[in-house]
């Protein structure tokens, strides 16, 4: 479904994507982790293009996203994208963000486009917020309709960029809570997170990226349990006793 | 000065009644369509901003340049005086004549220069305003509609500019009140709204003093109805959608 092939971008001298290969399958759940810095957000941005990449090549649906036959705007379609900082239009109520595109890109009536965000909303817990506006809701709320804009267009494949790093830790697990319930479900989810419990549970796949380069890719249980590249052993370290790094980098 | 007999009916009836309320009404008409024209010219520049033709924007940049930096006088004189007599005979013989356009009367040729005038100067600011508005919009915003898969014209019109006007529009009623205060301008060109007819009224009785205090309060009223007008017209600001107390 989304492959990378000898992928590589710099800003300016500093390489941010290093020689990637990937390959990730129809209806797979890939969690990308990796300390800050280290190219993930770069790489899932890279599939529908809001990063350009210097070399080598990414096909979705055996396609490259750069062939020229290839509407950039309707490849963008079928990708849901979800950012770290939720970015809902604030001038707009929740049920019109969840349907302006339905309405103004897939030129469905408002009645259906309506239909459809209110059975999303209730899919994200709320139900009773279709006529709020952003400002007035938490952060654990808006990035919950923001997956239900996501989902407006019924794309097949969904990334997230670190969906709950803007988060306050309380509000952490309502939207973790509405992205498992999207796993394995036929859609295809990239989750750029560093919340390793949502990983553990739900991941096909994890791919530890440092540097821009994939260090390791495993099952979450061989990579929670024995990570072969020691990077990768450094970082799950860090996180799970912060209080140690010190002592792990000397 | 001591001696000096304040009548203020010297003003407020007959025939200089009559001119104080043309020159209001003719004010008014000025200073509407001025901003209608200033208002459309202006999306004109800023959208030739977002033209993938670089030279598009330049001439938005220079055009804006050109108007804001050259006085307003000297504008409407060179219009009036300058590129009017360029015009072809019969268009100007019409102007001249009580110009028909579509079966209704169109205002004189110094009313309408004037509007042009107006408008196209007032265009220039109203760009400015509405270029910052849309700098004031979170980069988030333009990545997130590209992302959904909207093109630069409808990612514009339905997510951009929204908050966009938003944050332009206390600066943009501004430059609309300034339109109504530059309006007097127009006299240079014989154009009778409420500064001509005050003149005339004072070389009439020499009730200067009446005339102009009056007139200075008439641009007050229409200067503060303009700006409850177009601050119940504008957009709410952001932060403040759907909080009720918060306007």
């Amino acid at each position: 479904m989304i492959q990378f092939k000898k992928v590589s971008k710099q800003f300016g001298t500093v390489p941010v994507l290093q020689d990637i290969d990937l390959h990730i399958a129809t209806g797979e759940v890939v969690v990308i982790c990796g300390p800050s810095g280290s190219g993930k957000s770069t790489l899932i941005r890279s599939i529908n293009r809001l990063e350009e990449i210097d070399a080598g090549e990414i096909l979705v649906d055996g396609l490259s996203v750069h062939d020229p036959s290839r509407s950039l705007n309707a490849l963008r379609r079928e990708i849901g994208f979800l950012f770290q900082q939720f970015n809902l239009y604030p001038h707009l109520n929740v049920l019109d963000n969840i349907t302006l595109a339905p309405r103004r890109l897939a030129g469905q009536s408002r009645a259906a486009a309506e239909a459809r965000a209110v059975a999303l909303l209730e899919q994200v817990g709320l139900s009773e917020k279709q006529a709020a506006f952003p400002a007035n809701l938490s952060g654990g709320q808006q990035q919950r309709v923001a997956i239900a804009r996501a989902l407006a267009l019924s794309p097949r494949i969904l990334l997230f960029d670190e969906p709950t790093s803007a988060l306050d830790p309380e509000m952490v697990g309502e939207v973790l809570t509405v992205i498992r319930q999207l796993a394995h479900q036929g859609i295809t989810l990239v989750v750029v997170t560093h919340e390793m419990g949502f990983a553990r549970e739900v991941a096909d796949r994890i791919v530890f990226v440092d540097k821009g380069r994939i260090l390791e890719q495993a099952t979450p249980a061989a990579f929670f349990r024995q990570p072969s590249h020691p990077r990768a052993r450094q970082f799950l370290q860090q996180l799970t006793s912060p209080l140690h790094l010190s002592e792990a980098s000397t | 000065m001591k001696h000096y007999h304040f009548d203020w009916s010297a003003v407020w009836s007959g025939q200089p009644l009559t001119w104080l309320l043309h020159g209001v009404g003719v004010t008014m008409l000025l200073t509407v369509l001025s901003c209608l024209l200033a208002s459309l010219l202006a999306v004109i520049l800023l959208a030739l901003r977002f033209v993938p033709w670089r030279p598009a924007g330049w001439l938005a940049a220079g055009w804006i340049q050109l108007f804001r930096n050259t006085p307003l006088t000297v504008q409407m004189l060179f219009w009036y005086f300058g590129a009017l007599p360029l015009l072809p005979e019969g268009l100007r013989n019409a102007l001249a004549n009580g110009p028909i356009l579509l079966g209704l009367p169109l205002p004189s040729s110094e009313m309408l220069t004037a509007i042009w005038s107006l408008g196209l100067f007032s265009a220039a600011f109203l760009a400015e305003d509405l270029r910052a508005g849309v700098r004031a919009v979170p980069f988030g915003q333009w990545e997130t509609v590209r992302s959904q898969g909207f093109s630069t014209w409808p990612a514009l019109r339905h997510v951009i500019l929204p908050q966009a006007l938003a944050h332009a529009w206390p600066p943009m009623v501004n430059q609309y009140l300034n339109v109504l205060k530059n309006s007097p301008l127009a006299m240079s060109i014989a154009v009778a709204e409420l500064m001509y007819q005050t003149n005339q009224i004072e070389s009439f009785n020499f009730h200067g003093i009446e005339a102009y205090a009056s007139a200075s309060v008439l641009y007050l009223l229409i200067g503060l109805a303009l700006s409850q007008l177009l601050q119940r017209l504008g957009p709410a600001p952001l932060h403040d959608k759907g909080v009720p107390h918060g306007r």
